[in-house]
């Protein structure tokens, strides 16, 4: 129900930013580009699963929204075993963790994202790989158009 | 009340000491050891490899890609050539095609098998077992192989196409060259969706400079999709010190639905 997580920061932001530079796509087994890197997203609440299957681990988290409803949430991460040669281990994230987290939305799917980062309560953050050689260009407002 | 915390091991052999590697002093890996050799003189390609990646400062522009440790030749395998792939109008036509729906069709995105010579760019590690007669690799990504054969047969004529095709290897000096025929015809050598096809002879040129790196020719006779001869040379990163992970893409895959 959604008054469990009244005490959260529900959906403080999710941001639907355009980076003016060109983000490039992120790619893994695929192209990637099913996720628009310029849709930033973040989402704060509470795991549900961290499922451990390749080709792509998945982070569910329930994320009340606006109107008050709770959403689960599908982050992809990187595979398995990326994950783990950085340093994941399966039960890095578990059911009832408080995270938020950064990512990149699906083009079609409104609560579908690519998982950058994941913060967790104690401060700590996990990283999935996609920022950590080119931080994509910090989202600007677009600029306003001369009258 | 007591909390109840899982005792988990170590994740598998990740950090398990590679035996019989050279090490320096501090028993970290000697990358610029001398070239490991057969018993026969032989270079030998044994071990993991996984493809060499950029670092940080060369990483800018659309060279560049986002996610850690990829090769930029994941994207387009000829990224480094200046004027790129020498494409026919056949495979510009074909690469349009493959480009729709966001690349949706990439037989990669669908869990196909990773054929070489592009399995050589795909974040997965591969590992080559060198014996007198023959040169096998195995990939993580689905848990594939590889065969290169080292015993003087000749490549087959008018065979049976497959992803790999058929491979047969012979050395000059200290470079172990691979020839191949049988490839597909419809084939993708990188994300963009570089064809590759039946009418294609490439010729892997494999020269291990020292312990840690082998740089890996690719050199692509295809007159279907391409107007001239190319060759591209990717280098590879020896991987001590850890394993092989399975990677079975089949097992959850998700992505074909996301793509509109």
């Amino acid at each position: 129900m959604p008054t469990v997580f009244s005490r959260l920061l529900f959906v403080a932001g999710i941001t639907l930013a355009l980076a003016l530079a060109r983000a490039p796509e992120a790619w893994a087994h695929h192209s990637q580009s099913e996720f628009d890197f310029k849709m930033n997203v973040d989402v704060e609440g509470k795991v549900t699963v961290l499922e451990w299957k390749s080709p792509h681990a998945r982070l569910y988290v329930d994320v009340v929204n606006a109107q008050g409803k709770t959403e689960n949430w599908n982050f992809e991460l990187p595979s398995p075993n990326t994950l783990m040669r950085r340093g994941w281990k399966r039960d890095s994230l578990k059911p009832g963790d408080h995270v938020t987290v950064n990512g990149a939305r699906a083009r079609n799917f409104p609560t579908i994202a690519y998982a950058r980062s994941i913060k967790l309560a104690d401060g700590s953050a996990l990283f999935t790989g996609v920022t950590q050689i080119h931080e994509p260009e910090p989202a600007k407002p677009e600029p306003a158009k001369p009258q | 009340m007591l909390t109840a915390t899982p005792l988990l091991a170590p994740a598998q052999w990740l950090g398990y000491p590679t035996p019989g590697i050279p090490r320096t002093g501090d028993g970290a890996p000697d990358l610029k050891a001398a070239t490991p050799r057969t018993p026969d003189g032989k270079p030998d390609l044994s071990g993991m490899w996984f493809a060499n990646v950029p670092s940080k400062d060369a990483c800018k522009g659309q060279d560049c890609i986002q996610e850690e440790r990829m090769a930029r030749e994941q994207i387009n395998l000829g990224i480094k050539l200046k004027d790129g792939l020498p494409y026919t109008e056949w495979s510009k036509q074909q690469m349009v095609a493959r480009r729709a729906n966001h690349g949706r069709e990439d037989p990669h995105t669908y869990c196909k098998p990773p054929n070489f010579p592009r399995a050589w760019t795909l974040p997965q590690y591969i590992r080559l077992v060198q014996t007198p007669g023959e040169l096998v690799m195995l990939h993580e990504f689905n848990a594939a192989y590889r065969e290169v054969y080292l015993d003087g047969r000749p490549l087959p004529e008018n065979p049976n196409p497959t992803w790999n095709g058929y491979s047969t290897g012979h050395w000059d000096a200290d470079t172990l060259v691979i020839e191949t025929n049988g490839i597909r015809d419809d084939m993708w050598l990188d994300i963009q969706g570089s064809p590759v096809t039946e009418s294609a002879r490439v010729t892997e040129r494999l020269k291990r400079l020292n312990f840690g790196v082998m740089q890996v020719e690719i050199a692509v006779n295809d007159p279907k999709a391409y107007t001239r001869p190319w060759s591209v040379t990717v280098e590879m990163a020896i991987q001590v010190d850890t394993q092989m992970l399975e990677e079975i893409c089949l097992d959850d895959e998700q992505d074909v639905k996301l793509y509109k």
